[in-house]
């Protein structure tokens, strides 16, 4: 009790920190994509104590930014439903911060004595060995669309309510991709523990490599899930001005916006443990399958995994900056015209590869099998590729058509 | 019907109208650059702008014989069949070359020049002019000389139209003005002595005309000088409150400060002209001795009010005092004056009215071109005169009024004033001690407004909107020019207001009105237009109208 | 406005190569021209400079547009003729001249006040490009401060002294920066 007490007080003082230094990296990677320079300033108050202040490359700032938050003005406008509006931001954290029961955000701890007595070997998850967790994490990702839509109705407010409709047709659109990504993975793991399918990559090579279409849909229906750029059409502010978050100020709102951050996190997790290896990297992270490893061993898994998240979460500020947002047609047509047939393609090529393994391949896995499947699904991944390039669906052309008559046509214009 | 041909369209003359080549081409829509020519002068054709082609259309044929040269517009007459072609090479290429002469040595200091703006020289430049200067641009300042107390003359900026000179000949006939030297050293000047100094100025009562009449800034008005570009001021119709003449005006503004009043044509009244008592007679308006202050007494002291509780306020205290007597100024429009009558008489039937004293001056003077300075200064005399006497029953002078006041038959006095300056004594003043309630609208402290009980700042002439009738019996409508100071409000929206009406002050709402009860406004029924109508026709009738009353 | 309005000009979007419609190689681009921004700013060449600390790099002063100045002419009498261009050109209505009789003989007109309200101008440049006789400017000065409005609302003698506290790092029209005098 007390161990899964004490790892839950770490992961959520972690990751809150987290994302309060990512929301400061978040801001100054945005000045440097702008040849800007950022914040910078907000360091050590010492001037206070009537030293010089010290500036810390602005390391002060997300205090800062919380406590500004924290100081504003709680103001609930009159006519939203106030039972809905103070819960919506409650629920969409609760469910992302519930998400992490199940991540493992590290392998494994050796054997230890603490105050004589020997405790471990500790696994790094809150709840190990879950055996539906990526299910459990998708059901819980699922609920935060909620607070969502709870936060748009409550505002009644349009912009608030078409922040919401939007979300969730984004978002029960890209589960279906999101959904068939992994279905790839558990396929080839043979579980649905995500703790065992980092084992599993350790010992088959990552799936990132070994299912690269599955790999590229995953992140792309990742990208939508966390609802950040180019597929952040639920706040986007030239339209709606803050979505569904318009009518919120202070605290409910840093509520929101921190949840929003731990999607990213979490999607960053998932990809790392899905489809990277997560802790896995060649030749420093010891055997796959050992129950007990050294301290040094155990660090390194622990640095690669965090190592590999960060990466991630740098890209998906990187692009961030790389892209315009969608129109909600390409968004859907992303969704139903490629990302859909990409997914089942995926997951075909890799049902029947797997059967060619299992049925005629070796017991022990040799170079030449696995170079082989690797070019087999990476063959698949050009094909249906380029299969999809030149169906172009993300092309409409939704002008009014204009060989109709004018009388026949009410024209949208 | 005879007709004149002008660039291809056919232009109709009346059987004994005599136009000139300008008249007749404006009346095609065509307009011909000119500067010495001017409809109220002679005509000397010196300046040469207004060059044309001109021809001869057979009747009979149809057949156009057209004079070899180019000959000035405003001395052909428009005689019936004439042909005149304004827009041909020939034409544009002798407007262009009499452009080039007159800028020759005009000085370049347009940016510092009064008349930037409105000069024709400026205008018919970029119209008419090269495109590129020849000659070197020189001198760029221009001399200066005095002519008289109100004119001064920017010497070289001078285009020698000669129209000043005319003018002080032909209209205002004092010919103080004259050219001096010849040919290329043609100048305008006063009559001087041999040392240079003035023998004549410029100094009779219409000399402000010249600086209109002058086509280019040669001469300026020196109380304007320097005050304003012409390009910020916005100009209003009005009609001149200075004597009862009456003349059309202009008053131009900005930002609710009046920068000088101009003439308006207007061929019944003054024609082009106007004087210069009226021309620098609005100093009034913006004096910071006037009057902005509401205030009524209450138990002996003043205290300030507010023009919303004012109304309630001044009828209860009316009411309560007995019978009423207004004195109606000769300075309100026709429509405040009867709408102050209405109201005095629904809080009284038996109110007396009266017109407030005639400011006069001096005899009523004539001049050679027509134009009269009356001695009555004041507006609209027989305007309120006829209000007093149709809704008063009787027209009372303030000679009278003041002997009724002393009787102490009056209650409570409603007084307006709006006079440029002090139009009652102490001594009248005192014999206001009976009255119960005393009312003062005004625009200047004065005896009387020490004395009332109530002290209504009232409103001067640019600010008011209305109508008056002139000494022959023309009456002129005109709006608002400016804004009255903070915490006036003008006598129109007062009287509106306190007789109910909803909104603001519609004044041609009021004079149809007064048109349908009073004969002698009937005229005044189908609007008014810009050069005024005249009463005249029914004074007959409102005259029988009054005998019948007076008798019945 | 209906489809076929013959006011609407319809213009085709230019079809897409097989390497663009293959997306990829859009994605490099983008990613490749902000990693170029991203990879300079980090290299500490970034547009904007932390001010206080630093001072920001003015190119040409003569085309910056800062705090006006009136200027002089030899005999150290101010240049303007109020001509009340400025006032015309100025979008904002910032400039207010009252103008008068020049005491001097060989000028006609002159500003007997001219103010500007420093917090009211936009600084676009409009009076410096109507002036007539080149006597208002606008200097490199950027930093403008006060504590109150008023203190902003400048009037001649202070846009003079703005002159004479810049006459010599900006010459009028100094053909060093740029300029076109002789």
């Amino acid at each position: 009790m007390l161990e899964i007490l004490i790892k839950s007080a770490v992961l959520i003082g972690g990751i809150m920190t987290a994302a309060a230094y990512f929301v400061l990296l978040e801001r100054r990677m945005a000045a440097w994509v702008q040849d800007r320079i950022g914040p910078s300033r907000v360091g050590a108050p010492l001037s206070l104590l009537g030293l010089k202040d010290l500036r810390l490359w602005g390391l002060g700032q997300p205090a800062a930014d919380g406590l500004k938050m924290i100081m504003k003005e709680e103001y609930t406008p009159s006519h939203v439903d106030r039972r809905l509006y103070v819960v919506a931001p409650i629920v969409i954290l609760a469910a992302a911060i519930a998400t992490y029961a199940v991540i493992p955000f590290g392998s494994l701890l050796p054997p230890m004595e603490i105050g004589g007595e020997k405790v471990g070997p500790i696994q790094l998850t809150v709840a190990p060995g879950v055996d539906v967790g990526i299910i459990y994490v998708f059901a819980l990702s699922s609920i935060a669309v909620y607070g969502v839509i709870l936060g748009g109705w409550a505002s009644n407010n349009k912009y608030s309510f078409l922040g919401g409709l939007r979300s969730s047709a984004q978002l029960i659109a890209y589960e279906l991709p999101l959904g068939l990504g992994i279905l790839g993975v558990v396929l080839a793991s043979g579980s649905l523990n995500l703790e065992r399918i980092m084992a599993a990559q350790a010992a088959q090579g990552w799936y990132a490599i070994l299912q690269p279409l599955g790999f590229v849909v995953f992140v792309v229906a990742a990208f939508a899930e966390a609802a950040r750029l180019p597929f952040d059409l639920p706040e986007c502010e030239q339209e709606l001005i803050g979505g569904y978050h318009t009518e919120y100020a202070g605290m409910k709102l840093l509520l929101f916006l921190v949840a929003e951050f731990l999607h990213m996190i979490t999607a960053s997790f998932l990809i790392v443990i899905l489809f990277l290896g997560g802790w896995h990297f060649p030749l420093i992270t010891g055997e796959a399958d050992a129950t007990i490893i050294s301290w040094p061993v155990a660090l390194a898994r622990l640095l690669v995994l965090h190592g590999k998240i960060f990466l991630v979460i740098v890209f998906f500020m990187w692009v961030r900056w790389s892209w315009p947002r969608f129109r909600f047609d390409q968004l859907m047509n992303l969704a139903w015209k490629i990302m859909l047939p990409l997914g089942i393609v995926n997951f075909v090529a890799v049902a029947v590869l797997e059967e060619i393994r299992h049925s005629y391949g070796p017991d022990e896995s040799t170079w030449a099998w696995s170079l082989g499947i690797i070019a087999a699904s990476w063959v698949v991944f050009a094909a249906a590729w380029l299969l999809t390039s030149v169906a172009n669906p993300l092309v409409t052309d939704n002008r009014p058509r204009r060989d109709l008559a004018p009388l026949e046509v009410d024209s949208p214009l | 019907m005879p007709t004149v041909t002008v660039d291809g369209i056919e232009v109709e003359l009346g059987a004994d109208e005599r136009l000139n080549g300008i008249q007749a081409a404006r009346r095609a829509g065509v307009e011909i650059p000119h500067y010495c020519w001017h409809a109220g002068l002679s005509v000397v054709a010196s300046c040469r702008m207004c060059l044309v082609e001109c021809g001869k259309k057979d009747p009979a044929t149809g057949k156009v014989a057209m004079q070899p040269r180019v000959v000035p517009a405003c001395q052909t007459p428009a005689a019936p069949d004439t042909v005149f072609i304004t827009a041909s090479d020939k034409v544009k290429n002798a407007r262009a070359m009499v452009e080039e002469d007159l800028l020759l040595r005009h000085p370049i200091d347009c940016p510092i020049c009064d008349k930037a703006g409105e000069c024709s020289l400026q205008d018919y430049h970029f119209e008419h002019g090269r495109e590129e200067r020849r000659a070197d641009i020189q001198p760029f300042t221009s001399r200066r000389r005095e002519l008289g107390e109100t004119v001064t003359l920017f010497v070289d900026r001078c285009v020698m139209c000669t129209r000043c000179v005319r003018f002080t000949r032909e209209v205002s006939g004092t010919s103080e003005l004259m050219v001096i030297n010849r040919g290329a050293h043609e100048e305008i000047d006063v009559f001087r002595n041999e040392d240079g100094e003035i023998r004549f100025p410029l100094d009779n009562k219409l000399s402000g005309n010249v600086v209109d009449l002058c086509p280019v800034g040669a001469l300026g008005d020196k109380d304007f000088l320097y005050r304003q570009r012409v390009w910020f001021m916005k100009s209003h119709d009005n009609v001149c409150a200075g004597c009862s003449t009456g003349c059309s005006i202009k008053v131009e503004e900005n930002q609710d400060r009046i920068h000088r009043l101009k003439p308006r044509e207007n061929p019944h009244i003054n024609g082009w002209w106007m004087c210069d008592e009226g021309r620098y007679g609005w100093k009034h308006v913006h004096d910071p001795a006037r009057l902005t202050q509401l205030r009524r007494r209450e138990t002996g002291k003043l205290v300030s009010a507010d023009w919303h509780t004012l109304p309630a306020q001044l009828e209860n205290k009316l009411r309560a005092a007995g019978r009423l007597g207004a004195v109606l100024s000769p300075h309100l429009t026709v429509e405040e004056a009867y709408l102050l009558a209405m109201y005095i008489r629904v809080l009284d039937p038996e109110a007396v009215l009266a017109v407030g004293p005639i400011p006069t001056s001096g005899e009523d003077e004539h001049f050679r071109g027509g134009f009269t300075i009356r001695a009555e200064k004041c507006p609209n005399r027989r305007g309120v005169e006829a209000i007093v006497s149709r809704v008063g029953g009787s027209l009372l002078t303030w000679d009278d009024f003041l002997a009724q006041v002393e009787a102490g038959s009056i209650g409570g006095a409603w007084i307006t004033g709006g006079y440029p300056s002090a139009w009652h004594d102490a001594a009248d003043a005192e014999k206001f001690a009976s009255v119960k309630t005393l009312v003062v609208q005004d625009v200047f402290a004065s005896p009387l407004w020490d004395r009332a009980d109530f002290q209504l700042p009232g409103a001067t002439f640019a600010e008011r909107e209305g109508s008056y009738v002139n000494a022959t019996d023309r009456l002129q409508s005109f709006k608002w020019a400016i804004r009255p100071p903070a915490g006036v409000k003008t006598e129109g929206q007062l009287y509106w207001q306190l007789l109910g009406r909803p909104g603001l002050y519609r004044a041609s709402e009021v004079l149809a009105e007064i048109a349908r009860e009073i004969v002698y406004f009937a005229p005044a029924a189908q609007g008014v237009p810009e050069v005024g109508v005249d009463l005249k026709v029914t004074q007959l009738a409102a005259s029988a109208e009054l005998v019948a009353s007076a008798g019945g | 406005m209906k489809a076929d309005d013959p006011n609407i000009k319809w213009i085709e979007e230019p079809k897409l190569g097989l390497a663009g419609k293959m997306y990829l190689p859009l994605v490099a681009q983008g990613l490749t021209t902000t990693w170029k921004h991203l990879s300079k700013s980090l290299r500490g060449e970034t547009v904007t400079v932390s001010y206080p600390d630093e001072e920001p790099k003015i190119g040409n002063p003569l085309i910056y547009r800062g705090v006006h100045r009136l200027n002089k002419d030899e005999a150290g009498r101010v240049k303007c003729v109020a001509c009340f261009l400025c006032a015309t050109a100025c979008p904002a209505h910032c400039i207010d001249i009252i103008a008068d009789e020049s005491p001097w003989s060989d000028r006609e007109k002159y500003p007997q006040s001219f103010t500007i309200d420093e917090l009211r101008c936009i600084y676009c440049g409009m009076c410096e490009e109507a002036c007539p006789v080149d006597a208002i400017e606008l200097t490199s000065l950027y930093n403008l401060t006060g504590r109150s409005r008023e203190e902003m609302i400048f009037d001649k003698e202070k846009l003079l002294s703005v002159y004479d506290a810049t006459k010599e790092q900006e010459p009028m029209q100094s053909p060093a920066l740029g300029g076109t005098a002789t």
